[in-house]
């Protein structure tokens, strides 16, 4: 393990955000009031700012601006150690999503999250990765999915939707105004998204393909806290797209992709992209609200709507699902809380691909199922494939009954023939 | 010299000194590490999200104000109470007036005085407490938090010994730790009263290019 | 207030103002005129002196007075027709004298009964093995109120004791000046800090009310030897002893709080004799107070091991629930808090706050 390179990378990550983060926190506690972890077992640990202790002795002890005069008289914190990588290590992967929750009730408005991030960074510098993360991105950097679907799978998986809707889906075709890419969630269990997709841009009249070379849009290294893989993933994305010369490309229903692509990608390749990136959200709502998408008749089963965090707290996209379930849905019911103060399923930021984290993931999923259980809806739509993912194995888990459905694939029903 | 002379004259200029210019220090060391440019298209202005993170956070929303109900109370008690103490209590706005400048300036009553020192009192007892008997702060308090809480109960205390301004003794053990607490400041956790508007604020404006706040 | 009350009070204000200054100029002219008077009278014993008319003799005439003698006023407010208060001097003499000796003396006792039970009898040990299981003992805010009236009890314990004993402890130490100027602090400080005593005091009292009734139980677990015994006697969520330091709490802390009241407020009783009998009271109370708190701070953070566990963490070990507290715990055991961690406890704890 190297520790040296775990302290030089979070000193390298500590820019005025974090520094004005780290030494305007008050130890307060009240961010372990906002974490599904810390609610659900109780463990005092998981509260949030416990998670930032490794960033903030980094902090306090070398880039503090006035480290140097308190070391002096002994008022800086001890050097990390490798035991203590060892023990963070759980608390920075395993038990948080990065869903960002704790910000909101932070009187110091830290992003607590976006910590948890740098110190993840340090983290892989240091090597002290869960194997569920490694694995997933070794199988990202050698077959182009986390999941390992290579391109001859996705071709077969495609073409089977092409079949079942009767439509016909060019891959890789140049000129088109839209490419979309995929979650690995998406293709390997909720392919019919493609199918809806298919039926959706037909109705609008959309002219879209998807990559063979770029088809993926799940980005392990932004969940592991690794730029290298992460910089490799995006650029996969961009060549592809420019190779391709579309206007856009459509980020999928999954939540870090959305980030990894639009937020943070730029930064990562180091320059603006010579396309767009559009949410799926958005471009749904786009063609809805210029009539494009006519469609016949509502849902009449009690829906509500599971926010996925990076799309909505931290993506911003707010009321488009919302306007969406508007025109297809009669008997839409929202959970409390809702939009940028959402519980999240338990399985974002990585959760879901570490094996380490499996158990606290679905003691997690207890305050998402209270939300549930007070409002208690037929059918819980989403836009994310993870949070889907996660909380149907979760909702199994706790013997409830209740179908977890794409917001896409929701519509694609309702489109006119 | 006094001792009364010696901590509100050549103590309290050193004391003043540290408090500015190490908090001055640590605000420019802080912002001179600065950020990359953000290379992602904005959805909205990181201008006006750093601006309403400033005044969001003053209240926790989103279904938090209840659970932190207790937090809340204590937090907004003592800062309330200090700030009218501080800025509106008689004895302090004189010292301020002969010390440092003669702004005209309003002053409580000393009724008033009386009741908002209890208010903080009680507001800072309350989060002490609460530091030394949840599980999570416990887990989570250190030193500085602690050292930080009674520096700042003592002055307070000495404060409000010395309310009846008749023995000098007690004027001047308040003066010492009102010295002793802006020495430390600048070192410490007590510089939350300043970089609280930075971290809300890049917080603001990284969420605000993203067309939220949170 | 009404015109007509407002009135009233003004008239009130003013008769007191007329008292204060007339028995201001009254004993600056006493002690004025006394030795001039001194001087020029023959105190020959027997003679009537001076001019005095009618049969009592100025001597006797100011003896009286200086007994507490009543005589008349024409203004409204009787209490001026008494010019020396002869009760100021046998509450000065209490106050001086048996009140602070034997409020010393059961403070001592206290102390040394402690002091010399911790080094005969030394820790009382769990005596089984930690078993790792707890059981939710005190809630969040039973917490939170426990040590605010807990810190505000020190701050006034300590401030008080220097009022009362300073003059015979510190003083010969210090000197004059300086208890002087400690005693002016500790005034203070308790003055200002003894209202919100009494806010914090209130709402305890209300909080732990439930499970302090005395009970069937309570008695048998005295008679059986309270903790003294080898094998500790079960009791309830409280033993009688504990529950007895609350009803104890509740009826001193409640006399100090209104005695306190009037203290600080001397128009609310508007009655020196009033104001001499709360002070009296104030100070006997918060002495039986403080001399049972060195008990019960010695118990629960050093005397009895893994007791200041509940009002720390919330939770105590099973072993120690079994131990100490047999009916309570098993209760507890069997009602859902089967708890097996200290992080449930946390979560128990939590969930008993929010509801």
């Amino acid at each position: 393990m190297n520790v040296s390179a775990a302290i030089e990378t979070m000193v390298s990550n500590i820019d005025a955000s974090a520094a004005s983060y780290l030494d305007a926190c008050v130890h307060c506690g009240q961010c372990a009031e906002a974490c599904h972890f810390y609610e659900n077992t109780g463990d005092v640990r998981f509260a949030p700012v416990y998670k930032l202790d490794l960033m903030r002795r980094v902090y306090k002890r070398h880039k503090d601006p006035l480290a140097g005069l308190k070391k002096l008289v002994g008022l800086v914190p001890k050097e990390l150690t490798q035991t203590d990588l060892d023990e963070w290590s759980e608390l920075i992967y395993d038990s948080c999503t990065l869903c960002g929750r704790c910000t909101i009730v932070c009187p110091m408005g830290i992003d607590i999250a976006g910590l948890v991030r740098k110190t993840r960074e340090g983290m892989v510098a240091a090597g002290v990765v869960p194997e569920g993360l490694t694995g997933a991105a070794e199988r990202a950097l050698e077959t182009g999915s986390p999941l390992g679907i290579k391109p001859e799978t996705f071709r077969k998986i495609v073409a089977e939707q092409a079949e079942e809707t009767g439509i016909a889906i060019e891959l890789d075709k140049p000129g088109v105004d839209y490419m979309v890419i995929l979650s690995a969630m998406e293709i390997l269990n909720f392919y019919e998204v493609i199918g809806a997709l298919a039926k959706i841009f037909k109705k609008a009249g959309v002219t879209w393909t998807m990559s063979t070379k770029a088809y993926e849009a799940t980005n392990v290294g932004i969940q592991m806290g690794d730029k290298a893989v992460a910089k490799t993933l995006v650029s996969r994305v961009v060549e592809a797209a420019e190779e391709l010369g579309v206007k856009y490309v459509v980020s999928p229903e999954c939540g870090h992709a959305y980030s990894a692509l639009n937020w943070e990608g730029p930064n990562l390749v180091g320059r603006s992209y010579k396309f767009q990136v559009i949410h799926i959200l958005e471009l749904l709502e786009q063609l809805r609200v210029e009539g494009r998408i006519p469609t016949k008749g509502k849902d009449s089963r009690r829906l509500t709507f599971h926010d996925p965090c990076q799309i909505v707290r931290r993506g911003g996209i707010v009321e488009e699902p919302r306007n969406i379930l508007g025109q297809i849905a009669d008997n839409f019911v929202e959970m409390s809380p809702n939009k940028e103060a959402n519980i999240c399923c338990g399985g974002g930021g990585g959760v879901s691909s570490n094996s380490n984290a499996e158990k606290l993931r679905l003691l997690a999923f207890g305050s998402k199922k209270r939300q549930l259980d007070e409002v208690k809806p037929d059918a819980m739509v989403t836009a994310c494939g993870n949070c889907r993912n996660v909380m149907e194995e979760a909702i199994d888990t706790y013997e409830m009954t209740m179908p977890v459905l794409s917001i896409t694939e929701l519509l694609a029903e309702y489109i006119e023939d | 010299m006094s001792f009364l002379e010696f901590v509100e004259g050549p103590l309290w200029y050193v004391a003043a000194a540290v408090f500015l210019i190490g908090a001055l220090w640590k605000v420019v060391g802080i912002l001179r590490l600065g950020r990359k440019a953000d290379l992602s298209i904005p959805r909205a202005s990181a201008t006006a999200g750093a601006v309403r993170s400033q005044f969001l956070h003053f209240v926790p929303h989103g279904g938090f104000p209840f659970r932190t109900i207790y937090h809340l109370t204590a937090g907004y008690m003592f800062h309330i109470g200090l700030f009218l103490v501080l800025l509106f209590g008689a004895p302090h706005v004189i010292f301020a007036q002969n010390n440092i400048y003669a702004l005209p300036w309003v002053t409580m009553p000393y009724w008033g005085f009386v009741v908002a020192a209890q208010v903080a009192f009680a507001g800072l007892i309350l989060l002490w407490v609460r530091r030394i008997s949840d599980p999570v702060m416990i887990k989570i308090s250190d030193k500085d938090d602690h050292i930080g809480s009674w520096l700042t109960f003592l002055v307070m205390l000495s404060g409000c010994m010395a309310l009846q301004e008749s023995v000098v003794a007690l004027r001047a053990t308040h003066m010492l730790l009102v010295d002793m607490w802006l020495i430390y400041f600048p070192f410490s956790r007590l510089m939350h009263a300043v970089t609280f508007m930075f971290s809300r604020g890049y917080t603001g404006a990284f969420f605000g290019r993203r067309g939220i706040v949170p | 207030m009404t015109s007509r009350g407002l009135t009233r009070f003004l008239q009130k204000l003013g008769c007191a103002g007329v008292i204060v200054l007339g028995v201001w100029f009254g004993m600056t002219g006493i002690a004025l005129n006394a030795p001039a008077f001194a001087q020029t009278q023959d105190p020959a014993a027997g003679s009537v002196p001076g001019d005095t008319k009618g049969s009592t003799s100025d001597s006797d005439f100011w003896r009286s007075i200086s007994q507490g003698e009543r005589g008349k006023v024409s203004i409204p407010d009787q209490k001026a027709a008494v010019m020396i208060n002869r009760s100021g001097e046998d509450w000065r003499l209490v106050r001086m004298g048996p009140l602070p000796l034997w409020g010393g003396v059961l403070i001592g006792i206290s102390l040394v009964g402690i002091l010399g039970f911790a080094l005969l009898h030394g820790k009382f040990k769990m005596h089984g093995q930690r078993t790792g299981r707890v059981i939710p003992r005190f809630s969040q805010a039973e917490r939170w109120v426990h040590w605010f009236v807990a810190s505000l009890f020190i701050l006034l314990g300590l401030t008080g004791l220097v009022i009362l004993f300073g003059r015979f402890l510190l003083k010969p130490v210090l000197g004059a000046d300086a208890l002087g100027a400690i005693a002016n602090a500790g005034l203070q400080a308790h003055n200002l800090l003894g209202p919100i005593f009494i806010v914090a005091m209130t709402i305890m009292l209300v909080m732990y009310f439930k499970d302090n009734f005395y009970q069937k139980g309570d008695f048998t677990w005295a008679f059986k030897g309270a903790f003294f015994s080898k094998n500790h006697p079960p009791s309830w969520k409280y033993n009688l002893g504990e529950k007895s330091w609350y009803w104890l709490i509740a009826f001193a802390g409640t006399a100090i709080a209104v005695s306190g009241v009037f203290l600080i407020f001397p128009t609310v009783l508007d009655d020196v004799r009033g104001m001499q009998l709360s002070h009296i009271v104030h100070a006997i109370c918060a002495i039986v107070l403080i001399a049972a708190s060195l008990g019960h701070i010695y118990l629960g953070v050093w005397g009895v091991e893994g007791a200041v566990d509940g009002m720390t963490l919330g939770y105590v070990d099973e072993t120690w629930g079994l131990e100490h507290h047999r009916w309570w715990a098993e209760e507890e055991i069997k009602k859902n808090h089967a708890v097996k961690s200290a992080s449930e406890a946390v979560l128990a704890a939590k969930k008993e706050t929010s509801t």
